[in-house]
């Protein structure tokens, strides 16, 4: 045996010695204490917003977790620490939560750098790392502790070319996306998806986040002459560029990715959005219980603001990680197990969620064809634009 | 055909909008020799300040362009009073950190006042468009273009011939002779920063109107294509920076027209790379201008570095070498594996810029380049873990130093850009040459860190690992600068001339200086690669290189232990401050602008 690992065993021993001790200290507290979730998000740097949206569909669901009366009598809280996005941070952090006893799981994080450069950590720590809004393919493989409720999107994007191909008639597609790791992994579906609808893809062009001129871009598009535009964008960038296309004078039908589903993308794009199709996971007169609830709660909490795509996920993940904590209770690794356990959670984004327990992660999002009219998000009637 | 003209046209209408940046950057570059850092914050502060006036207070168009550029312009005083006077006889490079720390704290009061999320800010003229072309322009364009060109116009009248004007270009050619010749400098300054300032706020806000979208990270990406537009033009020409932007927006559409959107900053930076290369002054220096940096090190100036008695030394490595023996966090643990890591990139830019005098602003891309060599190593080849970490700092040595090496001629100031845009060109590459990098995907399933088949997996065996080779590391430094290599390399940084006179030849000892930073930063960032496991083109981004720089800065120029003291205070800082949750790169800002203000020689002094 080599000195480091007699070294590490010591180490380790003395340390599951102190952990013991800590843990009789944490049963004893056990009624009055909340049960504590850790969150590693944004807060500052480039990403903050994301952050903010996640504390506030969180929030929400604390609410209602804590008016039913928690889970099993005891409250369910979140500790968040702000990461910036940073994998050096997001493992500093990944640190402090696995060797804080009290937190049974790990949210987070948002980027897919600092979420998949903590994974290691969480996983030979054995604390569940549930990424919800990490859709790299990857992500799940990264070991069993990782658990996903992102929208895949080999689910996600077939939706979409469908909502484009099939149902709005388009022929000859210009796709513009986010040069990031899921802008790309989704672009490779959408076109497969779209040319098996038969589709042809007329150009394909990605942009990096920081980007805020596209009226170049938007004459490489326009001279491949497409009847269509997709946009695989954040609501802030698809704004953008649905505005400079209609500058550009472009009048071709565009037709954008969930991520834009926000009241953001309303305001930032004003007129230029108008008709733009959004194929989402959810709607605002969807009949749905849980979708009404939703909405209704949120719109309560945060004086008349309309949620968004992001404010769901987080909403959804706090709920699921409630439903899994009922079933698992404080036990990292029973907690592990309550995800393969877990059945039928009510859920906006996917109406109910189970896991698939082969690829951790969740399947059959729930579908909406919606259109911008007169400024609102609106059900697509089936009338062409 | 006609999509080139369109092409041109989309070219000249964004580089009218980098324009307005780059002009006030241009101001204050004329009299101060500084690169504001903090002017892309300005302009983001200007941007809010128009959304308060337009959407809260309904000002007409006039009145909200005199509100912002006034509010703008007390931001600006204030700046100059507080933040770089008292600097004004300190070393050249602090004024320079006080403007990272400023943007700092300008950007996190916006976000914690307006909060992270993009806003709104509508255009208060008419929606007209004019067909030009293929596509159409609209008022606000041509307000832009009305502003950048008449700011320029006029700076270039006052400057040229009214009193204070004159006052303002003689400080910046010989600023203690102007002081001998009774012009107040600290007025010139004053009325610099005021009129930069002003142009900053007000640009942000039309900026902000022409997008329609305000929002808290527009102000880095401001600034950096501002000075890319600037020194293009020729640092601190004015009318030359708006011919620079215009030519800057023109490159990335031909760019985009040429090879694709994923293309376009590469080009803007290629761009910058030939510039400088070629016309070092800049497009349109004439051939009188006084060269752009003293002659001699005044960029660095030497101070008494504190001296740390060896025992001390001694000590301070055995507690750290012993430290996972104690009931000590992981937390803690991880955290000093980050200051570790980051310790072995500012000890390679220690070496290159404060011992050789070569101020990098592009150290990331040394890490991701080995990095990425390590992770690829050790994948694809099934090369062990231990050598493929050296083979990454291998390959860093040697691309860093090859990619560096055109920019060996150039001095002070227009190192640090060329260097920005070298690591900025590395990330962009690294992005498109998918077959290779696998672009925005990233590479993920790295191996764990072994070493003679162990795996080193427990954060003790990891925090071990890496402080012994950054220890090694350091001594090695330490060694090297003892030898006649450090007095050369001193040498070249304190008075090029006076070197080469000597018969040193500059570029080989800048090589030899590349070689051995670009070995430890590539080690520094092969280790991270397996540590996280997963990197793409974001894991080694600016904000490394700036924070790099500012550890080195705070450690003392030079200093081997400054570098390593740099990196354990600002790894250490931003999580002792995690209390404050959001406020927390506020606090951080603030006690770097404190440290500047009474330390500028940096914690231990440079060497």
């Amino acid at each position: 045996m080599s000195n480091i690992d007699r070294r590490t065993l010591v180490k380790g021993s003395l340390a599951a010695m102190m952990a013991g001790t800590t843990f009789s200290r944490a049963a004893l507290a056990q009624s009055s204490e909340p049960i504590l979730l850790g969150v590693s998000g944004p807060l500052t740097g480039p990403n903050a917003q994301y952050g903010t949206q996640w504390k506030q569909g969180f929030d929400l669901a604390l609410d209602e977790i804590t008016a039913a009366g928690g889970i099993n009598g005891r409250k369910l809280a979140y500790q968040f620490e702000d990461s910036q996005s940073d994998p050096r941070q997001s493992v500093a952090i990944a640190q402090k939560f696995v060797s804080n006893p009290a937190i049974v799981l790990e949210l987070g994080d948002f980027s897919s750098p600092a979420s998949m450069a903590a994974s290691p950590i969480y996983q030979r720590a054995g604390l569940v790392q549930f990424g919800f809004t990490n859709s790299h393919p990857d992500f799940t493989k990264g070991g069993d502790f990782m658990w996903s409720t992102s929208v895949s999107q080999a689910d996600e994007q077939p939706l979409l070319a469908s909502y484009a191909v099939r149902r709005l008639g388009l022929k000859k597609l210009a796709v513009l996306h986010l040069n990031t790791d899921w802008g790309r992994t989704s672009r490779d579906y959408f076109v497969n998806a779209a040319k098996e609808y038969g589709a042809e893809i007329a150009v394909t062009e990605g942009y990096i986040a920081e980007e805020r001129d596209f009226r170049s871009t938007l004459v490489r598009v326009r001279d491949a002459n497409p009847d269509g535009l997709i946009l695989i964008s954040y609501y802030s960038d698809g704004a953008l560029i649905a505005r400079q296309a209609r500058q550009v004078g472009l009048k071709q039908v565009i037709c954008a990715a969930s991520s834009v589903y926000s009241p953001k993308f309303l305001e930032l794009g004003g007129e230029a959005v108008e008709d733009v199709h959004v194929g989402t996971r959810y709607f605002p007169e969807d009949p749905r219980p849980e979708v009404q609830k939703f909405i209704s709660g949120f719109k309560k909490k945060y004086n008349g603001l309309e949620p968004d795509a992001f404010n769901a996920y987080a909403y959804d993940a706090m709920n699921m990680a409630a439903a899994v904590v009922r079933i698992g209770g404080t036990d990292r690794k029973a907690i592990r197990d309550a995800f393969t356990k877990v059945k039928d959670v009510p859920s906006v984004i996917f109406g109910t969620a189970t896991f698939d327990v082969a690829t951790r992660r969740v399947k059959g999002a729930m579908n909406a064809e919606l259109v911008v009219r007169k400024g609102q998000f609106a059900l697509w009637d089936g009338k062409p634009t | 055909m006609s999509s080139w003209l369109d092409y041109t046209i989309n070219g000249l209408i964004v580089g009218n909008v980098y324009a307005l940046v780059a002009v006030g950057l241009a101001l204050i570059f004329g009299v101060s020799r500084l690169i504001n850092f903090a002017q892309g914050s300005i302009y983001l502060v200007g941007a809010y300040i128009g959304w308060v006036a337009v959407v809260q207070l309904h000002t007409p168009l006039p009145l909200t362009i005199i509100v912002v550029a006034a509010a703008a312009a007390v931001v600006g005083l204030i700046i100059e009073r507080f933040g770089l006077r008292p600097l004004q006889n300190s070393v050249r490079i602090a004024p320079l950190l006080a403007t990272i720390g400023i943007s700092f704290v300008l950007d996190q009061l916006v976000m914690l006042t307006f909060s992270p999320n993009p806003r709104a800010l509508p255009s208060q003229l008419p929606d007209v468009r004019f067909q030009v072309g293929g596509g159409t322009i609209g008022p606000l364009d041509l307000l832009i273009a009305g502003v950048g060109l008449t700011s320029a116009l006029l700076l270039f009248v006052f400057l040229r011939y009214s009193k204070l004007g004159w006052a303002v270009r003689a400080a910046s050619q010989d600023r203690d002779a102007a002081m001998q010749m009774g012009v107040d400098v600290n007025r010139v300054n004053q009325a610099v920063f005021g009129i930069a300032a002003a142009l900053g706020g007000v640009s942000g806000m039309l900026v902000g109107m022409y997008y329609n979208q305000i929002d808290t990270a527009m102000s880095l990406q401001a600034t950096l294509k501002g000075v890319v537009a600037e020194v293009v033009g020729g640092a601190g020409n004015v009318p030359g920076a708006v011919i620079g932007s215009l030519l800057l927006g023109l490159v990335e559409s031909y760019g985009v027209a040429v090879f694709g959107t994923s293309y376009r900053n590469l080009f803007a930076f290629l761009l910058l790379v030939v510039v400088l290369v070629l016309r070092p002054n800049g497009l349109f220096a004439s051939a009188r201008q006084a060269p752009p940096e003293p002659l001699t090190g005044t960029f660095i100036a030497p101070s008494r570095p504190v001296r740390i008695p060896r025992w001390a030394l001694l000590a301070a490595a055995a507690i750290f070498a012993v430290l996972p023996f104690f009931p000590v966090s992981f937390y803690v643990l991880q955290t000093l594996i980050n200051a570790w890591l980051l310790g072995m990139l500012a000890l390679s830019l220690t070496l290159v810029a404060g011992t050789m005098g070569q101020v990098s602003l592009g150290h990331a891309a040394l890490l991701a380049i080995g990095a990425y060599t390590s992770a690829l190593l050790s994948l694809t080849l099934s090369v062990p873990v231990g050598l493929a970490v050296i083979g990454g700092g291998l390959m860093s040595a040697a691309l860093g130093t090859l990619l560096i090496s055109p920019s060996f001629r150039l001095r002070g100031h227009y190192v640090s850009i060329a260097t920005l845009a070298i690591g900025e060109i590395v990330s962009l590459v690294i992005l498109n040459w998918e077959s290779v990098t696998r672009g925005p995907i990233g590479i993920s399933g790295i191996p764990p860190l072994s070493l003679f088949g162990y795996d080193l997996i427990s954060p003790s065996s990891i925090y071990w690992f890496s402080f012994a080779v950054m220890v090694v590391l350091a001594l090695l430094q330490g060694r090297l600068l003892g030898s006649h290599l450090g007095r050369s390399f001193r040498a070249i940084r304190d008075d090029d001339i006076a070197a080469r006179a000597y018969g040193l030849s500059l570029n080989r000892y800048k090589s030899l200086a590349f070689i051995f930073g670009g070995f430890a930063a590539g080690v520094s960032g092969g280790i991270a690669a397996h540590l996280y496991s997963y990197i793409n083109h974001e894991t080694f981004n600016t904000q490394q290189s700036i924070l790099a720089l500012t550890v080195v800065i705070l450690g003392g120029l030079g200093n081997v232990v400054g570098a390593i003291v740099g990196a354990v205070a600002l790894v250490g800082l931003p999580e002792v401050f995690r209390i404050a949750a959001e406020y927390r790169i506020l606090i951080y800002g603030i006690v770097l602008l404190l440290l500047v203000r009474f330390r500028p020689q940096g914690l231990l002094g440079t060497i």
